[in-house]
């Protein structure tokens, strides 16, 4: 395995009185697709919070990219310049924006030319399969391409790390087989690190190089040798 | 019960409005019927001034309290609660009194002129800029509190997708308030009207609207037609503005969702500077309009003379305030209930009338009454008495309370209501034990709100009031003229004393509960 690219080391988080995250540890190597598999509620989520800057470790701390993040009680890296593409549950499209205009607010954001938008945006809504519909609303789509639309919205910036918060878990069983593969199919054309949050065992096997499972915000269990392709919810 | 009341709600508050369109249309009819659709010169001009107090009041109303309402809602001030009580006091306070406030500080003895050696409003002092700035000055908070609903109202996680990729600064920009603009834009329509309609400050300040030549058509001239043929254009226009922004609010008007476990943005590095500009809205819109009453005030030979010279109309600002309030609750529970169990469609269409209903004008409201009490026979027993000022305050102020009492059942999950019917008990047994009693708080709110508004409530009751007799607002209206401005001064210290008593109140029985 290379070097850790992203490290979460000895991170507890609570919301009053409950527990989400309890001295969590985690380490994930650049390029590698690790899924976070557990019940509801076990702290998956706010995991991947933490690690995005919306919310605040209270004790331990985040390495991204070999820079400290986070440590306890303060970030020390605002959301926006960790260069995190983020697939929300409810996937978060703003409304009253087009596809178009979702993807541009992105380039606008992290700097990108103007001059450039246009095959940025081209070439991302190719890559999901939505090219057409760039001047559509989100409600104008149907729940397939509001999935594909945020997928595109994450990728659009050309982050260094993909999270996806079960981002297919509102779908019918037929259009998760058929987004699942387009998403393996993404990520081995991008190769890009990706932390998966699911609770379903079938995306895991689709999905992940590695499994990281949790229960009750600690990690329940990881393979013995922490090798790649370690589907051990088989 | 809630047929009951929609009755009595379409006597007290609908045929007052339709009495008036369809007197309006009928003078129209036998006078001319193109000069009741095309103005004339005079009405064009009253037209342009109300278009302009309409919308320079919406503009400036927006400019201040749209900033504010974010800050509420996206910065962790300090002491937010009662910062939130004194930006949104103004609105309460009745117009006219920040309007005397207006005329003394511009004048010749005023503050301002004793600073600078001379006088610097005095050619603003009665004018419309001047009649904008006043009513600004109420109005802001409408847009205030809209900003801020509005914004509490986006899900947390859209703000924080935009986040991940940008500053506060432009999250706030291109996100939040473009998803607020809905609520914005409705709340400045509504301001829009309520400035169109408003009596005392364009009558205080001599600017000509429709408003006042209503009232200078019906109470100076005698001359019904006249005032009915008026308010055409003023109803027409009020009807569809206030319907518009009903239609924008939609459910924004009742409830306030906020998506579970996201956080959306909060501007810390904003909280000195938001402070600052708090604290100088409050100074400039609340303190500055008291502080100069009071400094007038003080000339006043002997303070007891002068409330003793208004005795009767301080009683019965305060019998008739408390009366109208109980009885403004009492019926705007049911209409307030029925719509928050309505169909959303229905719903939608009973918020855009109850906005329409709230922001008619007064002085049609007032002349509206008098068409439809003052005839011969048992129904005309009414008029000429006490219970002609309550009507006026049903007819103002059930759709506001039917609002505002809405929002506090839509809190109440219908489940409930169907566990006590399951469980045997009939409708009225559940609305006593398990409805009403949750809706203490907003009940308590709602009668405090309708007794202010009520207290300061000058375009209707100057019209339907016995003769002789008198409220604080119509005495201090009417003796402006020709009494001493110290005297005057005093008593509208008095009505501000009267409004921000109960809401002291209020606000300290709130005070323990809010969170936020």
């Amino acid at each position: 395995m290379s070097a850790a690219f992203l490290q979460v080391a000895g991170v507890t988080k609570s919301f009053g009185r409950q527990r989400a995250l309890d001295r969590m540890s985690l380490e994930i190597a650049d390029g590698e697709a690790v899924a976070i598999l557990g019940p509801s509620g076990c702290g998956k989520t706010t995991l991947l919070r933490l690690v995005a800057g919306l919310d605040v470790p209270d004790e331990g701390g985040i390495v991204l990219g070999g820079r400290e993040v986070a440590r306890a009680g303060r970030n020390l890296v605002p959301p926006h310049e960790r260069l995190i593409g983020f697939v929300f549950q409810d996937l978060a499209l703003w409304p009253h924006l087009t596809v178009r205009g979702n993807l541009t607010f992105v380039l606008g954001s992290v700097g990108v030319a103007r001059a450039a938008w246009d095959a940025r945006v081209r070439g991302v809504l190719e890559l999901v399969r939505i090219g057409a519909l760039a001047d559509r609303y989100p409600h104008q789509l149907s729940g397939g391409e509001q999935q594909r639309a945020a997928l595109a919205r994450a990728l659009v910036g050309q982050p260094r790390l993909l999270l996806l918060d079960e981002p297919f878990s509102s779908l019918d069983p037929e259009l998760r087989l058929v987004l699942r593969g387009e998403l393996v199919a993404l990520r081995q054309t991008l190769a890009l690190t990706t932390v998966y949050v699911t609770h379903d065992p079938e995306d895991v096997r689709a999905v992940a190089d590695r499994v990281v499972r949790m229960q009750a915000g600690r990690i329940d269990a990881v393979p013995a040798d922490g090798s790649h392709s370690s589907h051990s919810e088989d | 019960m809630i047929g009951t009341a929609l009755v009595l709600f379409a006597i007290a508050c609908l045929l007052p409005a339709g009495y008036m369109l369809v007197a309006g249309l009928e003078t129209g009819v036998q006078r001319s019927a193109a000069a009741a659709f095309l103005l004339d010169a005079r009405q064009r001009e009253l037209l342009t001034n109300s278009a302009l107090l309409g919308t320079g009041t919406a503009l400036i109303s927006s400019a201040v309290g749209v900033p504010l309402g974010l800050a509420l809602a996206r910065i962790p001030l300090p002491w937010k609660p009662g910062l939130r009580l004194a930006l949104a006091a103004p609105a309460l306070l009745p117009p006219y009194i920040v309007g005397l406030a207006w005329i003394y500080v511009g004048g010749t003895r005023g503050p301002l002129a004793a600073v600078a050696g001379r006088e610097l409003l005095s050619d603003w002092t009665y004018s419309l800029p001047g009649a904008v700035i006043v009513l600004s000055l109420v109005f802001y908070p409408l847009s205030m509190l809209a900003t801020e609903v509005a914004v509490r109202r986006i899900e947390g996680r859209l703000e924080e997708a935009a986040l991940l990729v940008a500053a506060p600064g432009r999250v706030v920009r291109r996100i939040s308030l473009p998803l607020a603009a809905p609520g914005i834009l409705a709340a400045a329509l509504i301001t829009f009207v309520l400035a169109v309609s408003e009596f005392g400050v364009p009558g205080l300040l001599r600017v000509r609207v429709f408003t006042t030549e209503v009232f200078t058509a019906f109470a100076a001239l005698y001359d019904f037609g006249r005032a009915a043929q008026l308010t055409l254009p003023l109803l027409l226009l009020s009807l569809a503005v206030a319907g518009s922004a009903g239609a924008l609010a939609g459910e924004r008007l009742l409830t306030t969702p906020r998506g579970a476990g996201s956080r959306p943005v909060s501007l810390h590095s904003w909280r000195v500077p938001a402070v600052a500009g708090v604290l100088l809205v409050i100074a400039v819109t609340l303190l500055c309009p008291l502080i100069v009453l009071g400094l007038e005030a003080r000339q006043v030979p002997s303070m007891r003379e002068v409330f003793a010279g208004s005795s009767g109309a301080i009683a019965n600002s305060l019998t008739l305030g408390a009366t109208g309030a109980t009885a403004v609750v009492a019926l705007a529970v049911w209409i307030g209930y029925a719509r928050a169990r309505a169909r959303p469609r229905i719903g939608r269409i009973v918020d855009g009338l109850l906005v329409v209903l709230f922001a008619l004008p007064s002085t049609i409201v007032g002349v509206g009454l008098i068409g439809l009490w003052n005839r011969p026979g048992p129904i005309g027993a009414i008029y000429g008495t006490h219970l002609m000022v309550l009507l006026g305050y049903l007819a103002r102020l059930v759709p506001v309370a039917a609002l505002l009492l809405a929002a506090a059942v839509r809190h109440i999950p219908v489940s409930q209501e169907e566990a006590a019917s399951v469980s045997g008990a009939g409708w009225l047994r559940t609305m006593w034990c398990v409805v009403f009693p949750q809706m203490r708080l907003g009940l308590g709110a709602a009668w405090v709100v309708v007794f202010v508004l009520a207290c300061g409530e000058l375009g209707t009751t100057i019209l339907v009031a016995p003769p002789g007799e008198a409220t604080l607002p119509i005495r201090i209206y009417t003796i402006i003229a020709n009494t001493p401005s110290s005297h005057v001064a005093a008593l509208a210290l008095l009505q501000a004393g009267v409004i921000f008593a109960p809401l002291a109140i209020l606000g300290l029985a709130v005070s323990p509960r809010v969170t936020r």
